[in-house]
């Protein structure tokens, strides 16, 4: 192999690529573990042709990193741009779409949205994987200049209780990953700061072999304080901020953009190290050179490392330039120039600064006691360049290195086919039992109190809610970010994988309607939305198949509820030993209050009040958790109809306007029969439902039923006219008792169940709080 | 106006909503680093301690607490601080931890200062009881007045969120002797109760980390050094109480009347 290798200055090769043929190409690029294409490989060849030289291995690892999947979207761009990027929605929302979508929030401020995935990392290092990915993503909104206000951590594993004997070799089991995962969120977003306000915790057997860590961060900021990441003007340099650059994540969007298998473990070095006390006052300082007006352009370091941030700055600015990698801080003093260029180490950010203000922003790095360091400087040429030790060992045309490759690939759609079942009605107290106490029916506090969802104060509703020391699942956390002010956002997110795999489009739908249904139920009007698509190899066409379907259908509902799709991110090749994950469209949705003080809590009020039952239920029980449970398989997926949602989401909202709804929540997993029980454990307070009124259905289908666009809603008795004429379809489905009991009546048949016979299921569902 | 500086290094993290609480009673509060009272800063960013009138010692992770939690920056309060710290404590000045707060200042020795400021710490905060880093409001009555609590009635109950991984109050095995003592000098200022203001006895998730005859905060002996676990400055409103919505959104928030009486007394001196 060394034969197309040649030494030009120190730790710098030329290849020379141009000379090899396919076989040889075939080698190098496994060698170097580039992660190219032979094709993409070839049409490298070719432009070193016309420049009439070989490349350096930094530029062959330059281009390996920027024509990642991970890092330029080649598959799936195209599929964003037909659909969730050309939405028929509100187009002056967003401000600006970068690293983060900076949306209006009222006339001087904005809120910046960021969601993105951390899979692969996550199931080699569960920790240190989750972490990073928080690292990452307050980068994202940190580089916008917004203040990190609250984190949204949806995690998706395989089943706790899975043997030890079916995991494939090379595979970590779902217990280790998911605590390493949640130790990992807290101890990080704990130390940063920032409150961990929403999540999702999901369980699929799908999951066990790739398991699926997406993590979201909202800001908040000043209008006139955006902060572009865009390198605009000739003759600004370049400063490197934060941690130093080292050996960890090295090939860290190369290994993302390939499938896990039983030799992923040798890949660890291409996860990152997080350092959360590094990072707390690097966003200080990076927020206060940004107030200060000090800064011309500033980009976190992403996947990619200082390779793409360098250069997709200066290409964003339409301008090119120059790196010196002798000058940026280093871990380990003997690295290579490529490893400098392609490390991913954490903590790091990018400033483009005019010169004359460089001393006034590394003072500032200086007192916040973080590293900083003039590394470049941005020219007019076009290009990239960088620099060792006086050689120039890369030096390559931005438009061929950043828009180099695009693909349309085939893809098929799998026709739904769905068959009803029958089954016998089982015993329907056992059936209760039996959901309550599932995994992904149960209590999440295990989870959720890891994490501090109420540093800075501001978190208004909180993901636990109702009495205290009895506390029950929100649907959404309530956030006031200004002092003077009693406007909200809503933080929610969704997505329901055991719809998605029987139907990628009607999963999809699913999860956008769930995503408003949360927003709504707390009486905020849905505003925004963001999508974090991680779905399997694109490059097998009934997976990419998946993709493009469930893209519609976003595209579909975000026409209906008026909320643009204002950021997001696509993670592929999320498959392991045991097949692909479950395509998993996890949504991220931001809604607005006018007021928090109207916020609506799920917990239970007062004895006496009156449950209705918002929605149609249908008999859409393929995927649920009842027929999980219960071993049943078949049946008709859930379809969400956005339209008719859309239309109770008006009447709810207006009748919460006005009072008439004293507690609200969504019916999801485990149906009417969960929602209410959730109710009943957050109010500690008994009810009696009477399902009468749902027509055309058997009382289990009645009970658990997962049909899309359906609230409970609690309302006192002297509403009754009101909250009829506001929601002419809801349906009077109970009431609360004083007694703690949930009691159940449909025509002949009746049962009664102690409540804290059910909260004890529901508590140790997952792991019980003590 | 009187002023109070609220003191961080790397790590500190709650130290915005300590300030916007401390503002809100009238107080004039500055977010300073410790580089600025150790003179390791420009001229015109340093500051003194005795400029202030009240040192505040806000949650977070110190420099990351990846040693025992509050122990660097004690640390380093100790190597370059100190006779400062003393002078303020001797002087009558407040001095409060929240939290982190809390950590330090037992790491520090300035709390419970039986007799004077010993050179070991005599108490800790360890892990809670569960192992696990705990999110969650709680319920404290006042046991005993101190500086900070002049407008808190005897015995009055108060709903504050707690968020710590290392709250369990010890003395190792003094445990029983220094609980005495801490008794007969009534230097237990917030116990953790139940919602009708009836004791713990130590059952979580009351008592949300196991701590020592649940102890919540506790001042010196002349009351003018206080720390506590939970965070008053996160419910200065209603709102901000975790169970508002089964009252009314009116009204304070139960850490208000905390920093009211920090208002009151500072004022009063």
């Amino acid at each position: 192999m060394d034969e197309y290798y040649r030494k030009i200055t120190d730790k710098v090769s030329e290849i020379r690529i141009t000379e090899a043929k396919d076989a040889d190409l075939d080698r190098i690029r496994k060698e170097r573990s580039l992660g190219l294409s032979l094709e993409e490989l070839n049409k490298i060849v070719a432009y070193f042709k016309k420049e009439q030289r070989y490349p350096t291995d930094v530029e062959l690892e330059a281009l390996a990193q920027s024509w990642s999947e991970h890092c330029c979207y080649k598959t799936s761009r195209p599929i964003l741009e037909r659909t969730v990027l050309n939405t028929d929605t509100p187009k002056d929302l967003c401000i600006v779409s970068e690293d983060a979508a900076v949306v209006d929030f009222d006339k001087e401020h904005g809120y910046v949205v960021a969601l993105e995935s951390h899979n692969h990392p996550s199931a080699l290092d569960p920790y240190g994987g989750a972490a990073t990915g928080i690292g990452g993503i307050l980068r994202d909104v940190v580089c916008m200049g917004g203040q990190p206000i609250a984190l949204i951590d949806p995690i998706f594993f395989g089943p706790l209780d899975y043997p030890e004997e079916k995991l494939p070799p090379g595979t970590k089991h779902p217990k280790y990953l998911f605590r390493g995962v949640v130790s990992g969120i807290a101890d990080y977003g704990n130390r940063v700061g920032i409150p961990t306000v929403s999540g999702l915790v999901e369980f699929d057997e799908s999951y066990v072999g790739n398991c699926l860590v997406n993590v979201g961060c909202i800001g908040f900021m000043r209008k006139d304080k955006v902060a572009r990441s865009i390198a605009g003007n000739v003759g600004d340099v370049y400063i490197v901020a934060g941690g130093k650059t080292g050996r960890d994540g090295i090939h860290g969007v190369t290994f993302a953009s390939a499938e896990l298998g039983e030799k992923s473990e040798s890949d660890i070095p291409a996860v990152q190290l997080g350092y959360a006390i590094m990072k707390e006052p690097l966003m200080h300082a990076c927020l206060e050179v940004n107030e200060k007006g000090l800064l011309t352009g500033m980009k976190d370091f992403g996947g990619g490392g200082l390779s793409c941030v360098s250069a997709e700055m200066a290409y964003s600015g339409g301008k090119g330039a120059t790196v010196y990698l002798d000058k940026v801080p280093l871990k380990q003093d003997n690295m290579a120039p490529w490893e400098i260029w392609v490390s991913e180490s954490q903590e790091r950010m990018m400033l483009s600064v005019k010169p004359e203000n460089a001393e006034k922003v590394l003072a500032i790095f200086d007192y916040w006691d973080v590293p900083a360091a003039i590394v470049g400087i941005v020219d007019d040429s076009k290009r990239i360049k960088a620099v060792y030790k006086g050689a120039t060992v890369l030096d390559l045309d931005l438009e061929f290195l950043i828009k180099g490759v695009r693909y349309e690939r085939p893809y098929t759609v799998k026709e739904l086919k769905e068959k009803d079942i029958e089954h016998k009605m089982p015993d329907l107290s056992e059936a209760i039992l039996k959901v309550l106490n599932s995994p992904r029916v149960g209590s999440r506090e295990s989870v959720i109190r890891r994490y501090d969802h109420e540093v800075r104060g501001n978190t208004i509703l909180k993901p636990m809610q109702g009495v205290i020391g009895k506390q029950s699942h929100g649907d959404a956390a309530v956030i006031k970010p200004l002092q003077d002010s009693y406007r909200g956002l809503a933080i929610t997110c969704a997505v329901n994988p055991k719809y998605c795999k029987i139907d990628a489009y009607w999963g999809a739908m699913n999860a956008m309607d769930e995503t408003i249904r949360n927003l709504v139920a707390v009486n905020s009007r849905p505003h925004t939305v963001a999508d974090c698509l991680n779905y399997a190899n694109p490059e097998k066409p009934e997976r990419l198949g998946e993709l493009v379907r469930a893209c519609d259908a976003l595209q579909e509902a975000a026409n209906a509820f008026c909320t643009p799709f204002v950021s997001g991110n696509v993670s592929l090749y999320n498959e392991g030993a045991l097949g692909p994950a479950a395509p998993t469209p996890t949504i991220l949705g931001v809604g607005i209050l006018k007021d928090v003080r109207k916020a609506v809590s799920s917990d239970l009020k007062k004895e006496g009040n009156l449950l209705y039952l918002v929605g149609e239920t249908k008999k859409e029980l393929a995927g649920s958790e009842y027929y999980n449970t219960m071993g049943y398989a078949g049946g008709y997926v859930p379809k969400a109809d956005v339209k008719k949602t859309k239309e109770h989401m008006e009447q709810l909202l207006y009748a919460m306007d006005h009072g008439l709804v004293k507690s609200c929540h969504d019916l999801s997993e485990g149906g009417l029969v969960a929602a209410a029980a959730e109710m009943a454990f957050g109010g500690d307070m008994g009810l009696a439902l009477d399902l009468a009124p749902i027509k055309d259905l058997r009382t289990d289908h009645k009970l658990f039923s997962e049909s899309n666009g359906r609230w409970l809603i609690e309302v006192e008795p002297k509403d009754r006219e009101k909250i009829e004429k506001a929601l002419p379809g809801a349906k009077k489905i109970g009431r609360i008792l004083k007694e703690k009991q949930i009691k159940i009546r449909d025509a002949a048949t009746e049962i009664a169940l102690p409540l804290d016979v059910l909260r004890e299921r529901w508590e140790t569902a997952v792991e019980k709080e003590k | 106006m009187n002023k109070a500086c609220v003191l961080i290094i790397e790590g500190t993290n709650c130290e915005e909503e300590m300030k916007i609480a401390l503002t809100q009673v009238g107080i004039e509060a500055e977010i300073v680093h410790l580089k600025q009272l150790t003179g390791d800063v420009p001229k015109e960013k340093a500051r003194k301690l005795s400029d202030y009138e009240i040192l505040m010692l806000p949650g977070g992770w110190s420099a990351g607490d990846y040693v025992r939690a509050g122990a660097i920056f004690a640390a380093r309060i100790k190597s370059k601080l100190m006779p400062d710290v003393k002078e303020f404590v001797d002087n009558g000045y407040m001095v409060g931890g929240i939290c982190n707060g809390f950590q330090i200042l037992t790491e520090l020795g300035l709390l419970p200062a039986f007799e004077g400021i010993p050179d070991q710490p005599d108490a800790a905060l360890t892990n809670n009881q569960n192992t696990k880093f705990q999110c969650r409001p709680s319920y404290l009555r006042h046991e005993n007045k101190c500086a900070f609590t002049e407008k808190i009635k005897p015995g009055q109950v108060l709903q504050v969120p707690v968020a710590h991984g290392e709250g369990r109050l010890t003395f190792g095995e003094n445990d029983k002797k220094m609980l005495a003592e801490l008794v007969e000098n009534k230097q237990i200022v917030f116990r953790y109760c139940r919602p009708d203001g009836s004791f713990a006895k130590g059952v979580f998730p009351w008592n949300p980390n196991g701590s020592l005859s649940d102890i919540a905060g506790i001042c010196n002996p002349e009351g003018n050094v206080l720390g506590m676990m939970p965070h008053p400055e996160r419910v200065m409103e209603k709102i901000q109480n975790a169970d508002w919505t089964r009252t009314s959104p009116q009204g304070s928030g139960d850490g208000r009347i905390f920093f009211e009486s920090i208002a009151e007394y500072v004022k009063k001196r």
